[in-house]
């Protein structure tokens, strides 16, 4: 159950990532706008990220055959899908993101290279728990602006992702409790949030034209 | 405290400006482009000249101005324009 659900999380990540980077690379290269082509790495990224993890499931089931995914893997896996989310908030102008102080520059990555691969998971789990509700605080903030309904679904979704993210992480403290299961199915859910707005945008008789790249 | 406005949403503005709201036939001045899309006659005059050079604008000269207009490929700029505002829109950006 667990299996079949994690194959279709990344699966729908995937495809929803994907679809949501197109969409943003169309905009790209018809508006130059530098908005969307953040938003172009920041799914690309995530569309990435759960390809990888995928990937894992599957090298798994058919060629490995262990039991349990390959914990390399899946850390690849979400340290891409938090680049993704951080292109999400950086697009909401972060500006103090990182430590201002070239000590804390130079020593911050330090504690990366002194953990495992289990331990890195669940940093990145929590950092792409921050990112995600920064960016659902903010989608939410801007409503208030734009009065833009879809704002409301993309923030429901960032939220979903984000909580799914902390159920997921906490899940290691009870291994063998249903959270995991629980995490996914709020993720998927998250997911299909963020795709509902995006999908109403038409597209139609919208062409690329190289000279609109110089403006 | 007035509105933030991007580069990418003031060329939104002067071509919807040139495309709906103008003045006559033959175009808009810059006069009339500078009240509409709110900005100084230094700034729209380099973007203007951008937008013409880009052929999403058409100039013309009519009673000893110059006037613009949309084109077709102005208009389909602005067609994506408007999508893709609402595509960044919904996750609370500005384009």
């Amino acid at each position: 159950m667990e299996f079949l659900l994690e194959n279709i999380l990344n699966l729908v990540g995937f495809l929803v990532g994907l679809a949501i980077g197109i969409m943003a690379y169309i905009g790209f290269r018809n508006t130059g706008s530098p908005t969307l082509f953040r938003l172009t790495i920041a799914f690309s990224s995530i569309s990435l990220g759960f390809f990888v993890i995928w990937s894992g499931y599957m090298l798994e089931d058919f060629v490995i055959k262990s039991g349990t995914i390959e914990r390399g893997i899946q850390t690849v896996g979400i340290v891409i899908q938090t680049i993704g989310y951080f292109f999400i908030a950086f697009s909401h102008s972060i500006k103090s993101f990182f430590p201002k102080s070239n000590y804390f520059r130079s020593v911050g990555i330090l504690p990366l290279f002194l953990v495992s691969t289990v331990q890195l998971e669940h940093i990145f789990r929590s950092i792409s728990f921050i990112l995600l509700v920064y960016g659902a605080i903010e989608t939410m903030l801007s409503y208030r602006d734009n009065k833009n309904k879809g704002a409301i679904s993309v923030a429901i979704g960032l939220t979903l992702l984000a909580f799914g993210e902390f159920l997921g992480w906490y899940s290691f403290v009870f291994p063998e409790s249903i959270l995991y299961t629980i995490s996914m199915v709020i993720k998927i859910g998250g997911l299909i949030a963020l795709f509902i707005p995006v999908s109403k945008i038409p597209l139609k008789r919208i062409k690329f034209d190289d000279d609109l790249d110089k403006i | 405290m007035g509105e933030y406005r991007t580069q990418m949403k003031i060329i939104g503005d002067i071509l919807s400006t040139t495309r709906d709201d103008l003045q006559d036939e033959d175009g808009a001045t810059v006069t009339y482009l500078i009240r509409k899309a709110n900005i100084s006659h230094s700034r729209i005059s380099t973007i203007l000249k951008t937008l013409v050079s880009q052929g999403l604008l058409e100039r013309g000269d009519s009673q000893g101005s110059n006037r613009y207009k949309i084109s077709q490929s102005g208009r389909e700029f602005l067609q994506a324009y408007n999508s893709f505002t609402k595509f960044a829109d919904n996750f609370g950006l500005n384009i």
